[in-house]
């Protein structure tokens, strides 16, 4: 018998099921990660191990059996939780020793040579040794995690259970907290699950789960999983003529999937490809994404945006320090970067909704100085704010008709744009819905339609895809792509997830507030000839930064 | 541009009608808190317990006791001496005690001034001192003093001296206060915290048509409010006397609704949650209600807070509603109050705009 074992664990909430029959074995020293968008049923399996949410079926750690969180009570001295959230577990005016000593202190541990002693090294491995009396409010969100993951470890748990540790943490801490694991695992005998965003951590796991839809997809290693899909990848270009569930055979990333045999090339698949070949196989059919080109005609200016040492303060914290940027049109440009690195600040004085505290801003060649400036361009400017953000009392409809009278569409122009778009972004199952009550992936989309009803020439876009599935995500790109082909729009969209910057024609990368890098894609490709992805690149910028 | 006004103002009349749980506490505010507020306060003595110690054998003080009866008063009860009495009082089950010692009957008997000693439970202050201002008038009728005047009283206004409908309305224009300030700093804040602020800013829409759709729609509920107010309880339930013009009213409440509004404005541009919005209107809300006279006189008040309470925009419309309700006052007679209600407003609302301007 493994010593973690889940079996048959169901969690259901009022409305819906947050995991459904889910087993899984462990041992000690081992990671088990757990990959699948927001809403896949990780956190929900997780809090049932960690004995927090009423569960059904049955968990044993060892010769412990527990059925309820009453039961997991006898555990948790055992148990280390980490909630999703970065610097959730901490107290904002509490400096780093102030931390160790409180959780030692309800941990009720006694603080002997040895301890001390373990004390030390977690700051050391942390890197947080020369930080021991600054607060938790002042460090940045990598130092934050890397804090939240010591005071966890402080009673040196057997269990460690973590809920999205590294998401939109910058890349260097995040290697950082990978080690951090590995080591003690392999110190300790930890058994350690844990949960994330990335597909490219999951090569640091011994073991992955693919989560979808309350429902454990596939498990294993990582290579058996990318094995159990090569014979259904195919080169792109594979589906042409044929792009549709319903013919069997998606697109997307350089790559096709198709269960049936193709005349192709295979390709060599990622894991991304299994819930692909789980689409195809569940015969869930994705709505075809077509966009019609647009009514209004207009002269677009070669350069749209242009940005000269943009600067802003929140009192003594520099959140932009003289950042220059250019927008051509027709082009997207992705802003990458970690959490708090300075991104929807830079958007939102783009935008207005910061005031610009130094620097020059041209849009649309017209000079920028005054609100007076900006109101004219209003209507050609569309926005899409961080978790989609509309009014959850009124349908997709009524949404959609609110904005178009906001923007003064007649009528009759509104309601057939409304249902075009609809069709076209593939939600007009949704019009009469809630957008609370719509899976993250068709929210997206219904918030983009809501921000291209006025036709606009240049669209931002804040963290889109951020805990939306990789299906949806795929959607997604495509449609800013056909976008950008009918329409010329031009595309600034934020993301901290770096494999992303590939969709980019040319990305910004930022961080504490400065650009690091600017060039385009294939440049930086060519520039970094070793790296593998995105992400190498990326961590060779922070290094030679840091 | 009216379009966009009437687009938005209908936006936040079906926001607030989705949103059951708003609906319930405004409902809840206009019928059965305006009732409870009128039917529960008591100024007359009513089930008032009664202790006595009798020293004297009975006689005279059997018969002031006999004139202590339902509903005013339950029966006298007896104690065995002053300090068993005291402790009841002390533990709350009674509320007056009164001592007839062994000399009263003799020095009633013999012509002499006979003291009868009462205990008062001075924290029911308003109840024992109406039963005080009984028991005297009864001693008075047993002295039969040879002093020819009768006095003959003539209620105005309120021939019922009735309690409840006086009460009734002053919560209700209470409720029209805080409830006008609170929904109107919501529609806002709600905005902030769904993040659909920054939308709204982006829309190419001039912002001052939208701070004042947002607003009227709230105002807009509220006289709806009034109006479901006004049916159910002020004029059902307490049957009060509308001896004004009603419409007169109504446009009071509207120019006052707008003053109120403006609170509200100044209360959205500070508060970054509807949380936060709570507790602000509540701290700003409080010292207009007490300085209004809606709970003290105002000729009753320290002369700086006389003086202060000028500036309540409430004074004026409780003044000037209760003249409409009770007395009847004609319009032109009524133009302070309007004046009062009016320039305050235009201030407040002036302020407030302007305040949530800033943001857009």
């Amino acid at each position: 018998m493994a010593d973690l074992e889940v079996r048959n664990v169901t969690v259901s909430y009022k409305k819906q099921i947050g995991i459904k029959a889910a087993s899984l074995q462990a041992n000690a020293g081992e990671i088990i990660g757990f990959i699948g968008a927001d809403g896949a049923g990780k956190s929900s399996l997780m809090h049932a191990i960690a004995g927090v949410i009423r569960f059904e079926g049955e968990i044993s750690y060892f010769s412990e059996v527990y059925h309820s969180p009453a039961e997991a009570e006898k555990i948790k001295p055992y148990m280390g939780l980490m909630p999703q959230g970065i610097g959730l577990v901490l107290y904002e005016t509490l400096t780093v020793d102030e931390h160790l000593s409180f959780f030692a202190h309800i941990r009720n541990l006694r603080q002997d040579a040895a301890f001390k002693a373990y004390r030390q090294k977690l700051l050391h491995m942390a890197g947080l040794s020369d930080f021991t009396d600054r607060q938790a409010g002042k460090l940045s969100g990598g130092m934050m995690q890397k804090l939240s993951l010591i005071c966890t470890l402080l009673h040196r748990p057997k269990l460690l259970i973590l809920d999205e540790p590294t998401t939109g943490v910058d890349p260097l801490s995040r290697l950082e907290l990978w080690e951090i694991l590995d080591t003690i695992r392999k110190e300790e005998g930890t058994i350690i699950l844990v949960s994330t965003a990335y597909m490219q951590e999951a090569a640091k796991m011994d073991r992955v789960l693919l989560f979808d839809e309350g429902e454990i997809l596939a498990r294993g290693r990582v290579s058996e999983l990318i094995d159990s899909v090569r014979a259904y990848t195919y080169e792109e270009g594979a589906c042409i003529g044929k792009d549709n569930a319903e013919s069997g055979c998606l697109s997307f990333d350089k790559r096709s999937y198709s269960l049936d045999t193709l005349a192709a090339a295979h390709a060599e698949p990622t894991l991304e490809a299994l819930f692909f070949v789980n689409a195809l196989r569940k015969k869930r059919i994705l709505p075809k994404i077509e966009i019609e080109a647009r009514e209004s005609t207009l002269e677009i200016p070669e350069t749209v945006m242009e940005a000269k040492g943009l600067t802003k303060n929140f009192g003594d914290f520099t959140a932009n320090d003289h950042i220059d940027m250019r927008l051509g049109s027709g082009e997207i440009v992705g802003l990458l970067g970690a959490n708090g690195a300075g991104k929807t600040t830079f958007m939102k004085m783009l935008l207005g909704l910061y005031p610009i505290d130094e620097g020059e801003l041209k849009l649309l060649g017209k000079s920028i100085k005054s609100s007076e400036d900006r109101q004219v361009l209003k209507a050609k400017i569309g926005y899409v704010s961080q978790h989609f953000a509309l009014y959850k009392d009124m349908t997709v409809r009524e949404n959609l008709i609110y904005f178009a009278n906001m923007h003064r569409i007649p009528l009759s122009t509104a309601l057939k744009r409304i249902e075009r778009y609809a069709r076209e972004l593939g939600f007009d199952a949704y019009m009469e819905h809630l957008p609370g009550e719509l899976p993250l992936g068709i929210n997206q989309r219904f918030s983009v339609a809501a921000a291209l009803l006025h036709e606009p020439v240049i669209l931002f876009l804040d963290e889109p895809t951020s805990g939306v599935d990789t299906i949806a995500r795929a959607q997604f790109w495509e449609m800013l792509h056909r976008l950008k082909a009918t329409w010329g729009i031009s595309i600034l969209i934020t993301t901290h997830y770096m494999s992303e910057a590939e969709y980019c024609d040319r990305v910004v990368l930022m961080r504490q507030g400065k650009k690091i890098a600017d060039n385009t894609v294939k440049a930086l490709y060519a520039k970094h000839p070793q790296a593998r992805n995105f992400e190498d690149i990326f961590l060779s910028y922070y290094r030679s930064e840091a | 541009m009216s379009h966009i006004f009437w687009v938005v103002f209908g936006k936040e009349i079906l926001s607030f009608l989705r949103s059951i749980g708003l609906v319930a506490a405004v409902l809840y505010s206009f019928t059965a808190d305006i009732y409870i507020a009128g039917e529960g306060i008591q100024i007359t003595p009513r089930n008032v317990k009664i202790g006595y110690v009798d020293d004297t054998g009975g006689g005279i003080s059997q018969k002031i006791l006999s004139r202590l009866h339902r509903p005013e008063f339950l029966a006298p009860q007896r104690f065995k001496s002053h300090e068993a009495l005291s402790r009841a009082i002390f533990d709350k089950e009674i509320l007056v005690g009164i001592l007839f010692d062994q000399d009263f009957e003799k020095d009633f008997r013999r012509g002499k001034k006979a003291q009868l000693n009462l205990l008062l439970d001075a924290t029911a202050a308003s109840q024992s001192f109406t039963t005080l201002g009984y028991l005297q008038n009864i001693v008075m009728d047993f002295s039969k003093p040879h002093f020819p005047v009768v006095i003959k009283s003539h209620k105005l206004f309120n021939e019922n001296a009735d309690n409840h409908s006086f009460m009734a309305l002053t919560e209700m224009l209470s409720v029209i206060t805080l409830l006008i300030v609170i929904l109107t700093a919501v529609v806002f804040v709600r905005e902030k915290e769904e993040g659909t602020w920054d939308i709204m800013l982006l829309m190419p829409v001039d912002p001052r048509v939208i701070i004042l759709a947002k607003s009227l729609s709230q105002v807009m509920i509220v006289m709806a409010g009034v109006i479901l107010a006004l049916g159910f309880v002020i004029f059902g339930a307490f049957d009060t006397p509308m001896n004004g013009s009603f419409w007169t009213f109504m446009l009071l409440t509207f120019f006052y609704s707008f003053s109120s509004a403006g609170i509200g404005l100044f209360v959205a541009a500070v508060s970054k949650s509807t949380m936060q919005v709570a507790q602000l209107s509540i701290v700003i809300m409080m010292p207009l209600i007490f300085l209004s006279g809606a709970w003290t006189p105002i000729y009753a008040m320290h002369p700086v807070l006389q003086f202060l309470s000028f500036f309540s925009p409430l004074r004026y419309y409780i003044e000037g509603s209760e003249s409409i309700f009770f007395r009847g006052t004609a319009f032109v007679d009524l133009l302070p109050y309007f004046g009062g209600v009016l320039i305050l407003g235009i201030l407040l609302y002036w302020y407030g705009f302007r305040k949530i301007g800033k943001l857009f």
